[in-house]
């Protein structure tokens, strides 16, 4: 507290006087029963209130009071600090409308309070300081810049502009930034009015909580913020990306992220002519196979996709079956899964039965009433005869039953 | 009653848009070559021209226009030098003021810079779009694009085992 005093008095003052000096100490000290004040931010706000103390002199200051504490070592080397030296001594003159007394510290506090909830809370919205150790709190900043903010408003906001080192804002205005003041210097007592009022208000500040032994300029505020985000979003990559799990550097991370996103590329490009290649060799005519080719890959995956039996049925006027398909069935390793298998086989051997005898549509009919998983197996028949027979079928918009249910695997 | 309800596929899903569209793009290019010889090189290697671009562009359908790169792969699509069709302005005009929204011009500084410096602009290359985004963004778009890449290769890798002899 003495060097609070000492950089007073180191202030280019004009007139001080030991009285002054002493109700200095003494609003010093009331303070730091209740604040944490930091020197810097101490000038900073002296340099800026000094607009705020020229509208104080005209304004109604209902909890005036407060700012009188400060004002003396607020002041620093302003003109107006005659004025306040004044104060004390003529008090009276003050304002026929306020008085502007030493205010005990409880009801200094409660005065506070009821100024920062009169404050409009628009104040409050800003970076909302709740309990801090790191706080810069100036309380009757706060009411004073609440109270004379019509006044404030007057004046240019350029005085509180220059004085973002206080605000915890990331985004600065006019009108916000004599808010930010106000929200910056509001005491721990009523932060959490502050808060609760702050949430009321829409203004989409990032509320940015410097934590103890952090830099408190916007600057490093907005960035620690942006970190924040980015090593959020980086942690959600590590969940895609596989081979993230062992790597913690951020460096080395993106660095497997970007080697995954090559691979996953040249996959594409390495498929595309495998299937460029498998066309040469195979007629396939995928149109219609769209629905149904679905099921057949979806059912490889863990679970099986279910294919209604009726369905499946116009597919059945196709060209007749002939063994080849049926074998190529059998031993297609597409088919659907474990529980798929018997039936298949069992389909299978009927289907060859059939199609030795004839190749009537007909005949496939059973296909649907067998109470095995003739669903699963139909579209890989299917696609089966078209692979084989080149065959058009009929796109049947009943076949869009297949997709209705939801899949877990959907993305 | 022993019912086997095994799920079904959702058709609202990525997974299924995009095979629909690929598949449907697939019987297209199989319908366009001529039945002469498939077999040469050369051919193949048209075709596989025409199979990866329509897997990209099936892909960005899929995804519309919801994200960045999608925008921009559909665009880089859209004025290929090979495409015939005339590209409206109107479409470039619209894809101009998506770039300028997408452009912030935010310069990494801090550690964010040093570290990310040299991936963040490898990253981009790779991401389509990514020139003009921020390092969050970027991150997002490309969170986003692995997932829609391992959609298309997983699907295209089960139509490759299909019609593989």
């Amino acid at each position: 507290m003495l060097h609070r005093l000492e950089s007073l008095e180191s202030c280019n003052y004009n007139g001080m006087g030991v009285a002054v000096l002493e109700r200095q100490a003494a609003s010093l000290k009331w303070q730091q029963q209740n604040y944490v004040v930091q020197h810097n931010n101490l000038v900073e706000l002296c340099a800026s209130s000094m607009p705020q103390l020229q509208g104080l002199t005209g304004s109604n200051l209902g909890s005036g009071q407060m700012v009188e504490l400060k004002r003396p070592e607020v002041f620093l080397g302003s003109d107006d600090f005659q004025e306040f030296v004044n104060f004390p001594v003529a008090g009276a003159e003050f304002g026929d409308s306020e008085k502007l007394d030493m205010v005990p510290p409880e009801a200094a506090a409660d005065y506070c309070i009821s100024r920062t909830s009169s404050c409009q809370m628009t104040a409050l919205n800003t970076s909302v300081m709740k309990e801090e150790r790191e706080d810069m709190i100036l309380e009757k900043m706060e009411s004073t810049t609440g109270s004379g903010r019509k006044s404030f408003n007057k004046r240019k906001p350029e005085a509180v502009a220059d004085h973002k080192g206080k605000n915890k804002r990331i985004k600065g205005e006019g009108e916000p930034e004599v808010k930010t003041k106000c929200s910056t210097e509001i005491s721990r007592n009523s932060s959490k009015e502050n808060s609760k009022a702050s949430e009321v208000q829409k203004l989409d500040y990032i509320h940015v909580r410097a934590r103890r032994g952090q830099a408190t300029d916007s600057h490093s505020l907005a960035e620690r913020a942006r970190r924040e985000k980015i090593s959020k979003k980086m942690k959600c990559l590590q969940d895609l990306v596989p081979s993230c799990n062992k790597i913690t550097g951020k460096a080395g991370m993106l660095d497997e992220i970007i080697n995954y996103v090559q691979s996953l590329q040249r996959q594409v490009e390495f498929l595309s002519m495998k299937i460029a290649a498998l066309n040469s060799s195979v007629q396939f005519n995928v149109e219609n196979l769209t629905m149904k080719e679905f099921p057949a890959y979806v059912a490889n995956f863990p679970a099986a996709a279910k294919l209604p039996a009726m369905a499946s049925l116009p597919y059945f006027q196709l060209n007749p079956l002939q063994k080849e398909s049926v074998n190529c069935m059998l031993n297609e390793s597409m088919l659907p899964p474990q529980t798929a298998t018997e039936g298949i086989a069992s389909a299978s051997v009927s289907i060859s039965e059939q199609s030795l005898s004839s190749s009537s549509m007909t005949q496939l009919q059973p296909f649907s009433t067998w109470n095995m998983d003739p669903q699963d197996i139909v579209p890989g028949i299917i696609s089966n005869f078209k692979r084989e027979y080149n065959f058009k079928c009929h796109y049947s918009p009943s076949y869009k039953t297949y997709s209705n249910d939801s899949d877990s695997y959907h993305s | 009653m022993n019912k086997y309800n095994p799920p079904r596929m959702n058709p609202s899903s990525l997974r299924s848009r995009f095979a629909t569209r690929f598949l449907r793009s697939l019987s297209k290019i199989n319908a366009k070559k001529p039945t002469a010889s498939s077999s040469s090189p050369t051919e193949i290697f048209r075709r596989y021209r025409r199979i990866k671009v329509a897997a990209d562009k099936s892909m960005a359908y899929s995804v519309r226009s919801r994200r960045t790169w999608s925008r921009a792969m559909l665009w880089k699509l859209r004025t290929r030098p090979c495409c015939r069709r005339s590209v409206k302005t109107s479409t470039i005009v619209r894809k101009t003021r998506h770039e300028k929204q997408n452009k912030n011009t935010t310069t990494t500084t801090g550690e964010d810079g040093v570290v990310f410096g040299v991936e963040a602009d490898e990253l981009r290359e790779l991401v389509p779009g990514g020139e003009a985004m921020d390092l969050y963004n970027l991150l997002d778009e490309t969170a986003h694009y692995i997932k829609c890449l391992t959609t298309q290769v997983q699907v295209m890798k089960k139509i490759a085992d299909f019609y593989s002899p």
